[in-house]
């Protein structure tokens, strides 16, 4: 009986509209949570504007940019022999755009960067981030004036990799730390510390031959497959821009 | 005392969200060697601890769903910041007073911990390792209880100044 009381209670119409801010607040939760904090971020990015990065490593992005590009030619030139020369070419020519580093949390569970631009400047979810060096991740979602990338190091991340000459077809996971993980999927792999590794061809998150990074160490003894650990090419805690893919 | 400025639930409001921006700011100068305290723990905490174990379930519950809408992950930290709202609720009654401010060291240590195995738990159950990360949990860990005799108590007194207003 006293149950049943309760329970009417808890239904009165009366109290319900006593209430009503707090369903409000509720729905307002509902609503953010839904949004992916889209307001919050927003909010954030309006507040935050005057402290964004400057251009000077805008700048430097530009002749890192250089660098990297000169360096991918002349990787490039390498593979035409064994390649065919359209699809790596293809790539290189995208839209790029460049957005500011407005948030970096790149301790523990979660590996992300908020950028100051968003769907209004053309990024789309999906959507490959670079930084001077090479592949940073994807964007994982947007709002009007930012968007969220998952970087290769969040524990989500999977990516398929290739190293340098087509050897050895592999997947690099992300593990939470600065250096994922590359799991080969072949027994019989030459892998040596210093080795390049590059987007795979294979991947269909990702345009073939990008570069991400270099083999730091390899564990040969690994079951089923050698293992290796890979020092990112674009060092994350250093970027303040970036550049997308649009 | 003075009139103060604000209601406590605006007050709560108000560094909900500072907690919000400052959970994706993580400027350089709040960390030690690249760790961070859990802002979230250092926020319910002293609340709790205040205004009981409904207000904190609620404030944990709410602060919850913000911050799992700013990770992409998609792991959730709602149910154990409940559970954590309403067991440091209890240490509102007369019966289990808050001795010292270690207590609070203690409290936030454990809350930490607590959050951080969530992730963890939840990382398992994706099938997704990040052994790497419970190093820096840990680390977080011992930060945040450093860090809670000095911040909770602070805030202690602030959310009760606030509650005896409001004529609690």
């Amino acid at each position: 009986m006293a149950l049943g009381r309760r329970l009417r209670r808890l239904l009165d119409l009366r109290s319900l509209l006593v209430h009503w801010p707090w369903l409000v607040l509720l729905l307002a939760l509902g609503v953010v949570r839904l949004s992916k904090g889209a307001a919050v971020v927003d909010l954030y990015a309006l507040l935050s504007r005057p402290f964004w990065p400057g251009t000077a490593q805008s700048e430097w992005l530009r002749q890192a940019q250089h660098l990297e590009d000169q360096q991918k030619i002349s990787l490039l030139q390498g593979q035409l022999n064994q390649l065919k020369a359209d699809s790596a070419l293809r790539e290189q020519q995208g839209d790029w755009l460049t957005a500011a580093v407005i948030s970096r949390r790149t301790e523990g569970w979660w590996q992300q960067l908020e950028l100051g631009a968003g769907s209004l400047e053309g990024l789309h979810y999906g959507a490959v981030v670079t930084g001077p060096g090479g592949v940073l991740g994807r964007i994982a979602s947007v709002t009007p004036s930012t968007a969220r990338v998952t970087l290769l190091t969040d524990p989500s991340s999977r990516v398929g990799v290739t190293l340098k000459g087509s050897r050895g077809q592999g997947l690099l996971v992300g593990e939470g730390t600065s250096r994922p993980r590359l799991r080969f999927l072949d027994k019989d792999v030459e892998v040596q510390p210093g080795d390049v590794v590059l987007t795979s061809a294979a991947s269909s998150l990702y345009p073939a031959n990008l570069i991400v990074g270099v083999v730091q160490t390899v564990n040969s003894q690994a079951l089923p497959a050698p293992e290796a650990l890979v020092q990112l090419a674009a060092p994350v805690d250093a970027i303040d821009w970036v550049r997308v893919l649009r | 005392m003075g009139n103060l400025p604000l209601s406590r639930y605006q007050a709560l409001f108000i560094s909900g969200l500072l907690l919000l921006f400052l959970s994706l700011a993580s400027p350089w100068w709040l960390k030690l060697n690249g760790v961070s305290p859990s802002w979230v723990v250092l926020w319910l905490l002293p609340w709790a601890v205040v205004e009981g174990p409904l207000a904190g379930a609620l404030a944990g519950f709410g602060i919850g769903v913000l911050l799992d809408s700013l990770q992409g992950s998609g792991l959730t930290a709602v149910p154990v910041l409940v559970l954590l709202g309403l067991w440091w609720g209890q240490f509102v009654s007369s019966r289990r007073p808050l001795e010292r401010s270690t207590t609070l060291g203690l409290l936030a240590l454990l809350g930490s911990l607590l959050l951080n195995g969530s992730y963890a738990l939840q990382l398992y159950w994706r099938g997704q390792s990040a052994f790497a990360a419970w190093q820096l949990s840990l680390a977080q860990a011992l930060f945040t209880a450093l860090l809670a005799p000095m911040i909770c108590s602070l805030l202690v007194l602030f959310w009760r100044r606030r509650s005896l207003r409001h004529g609690r």
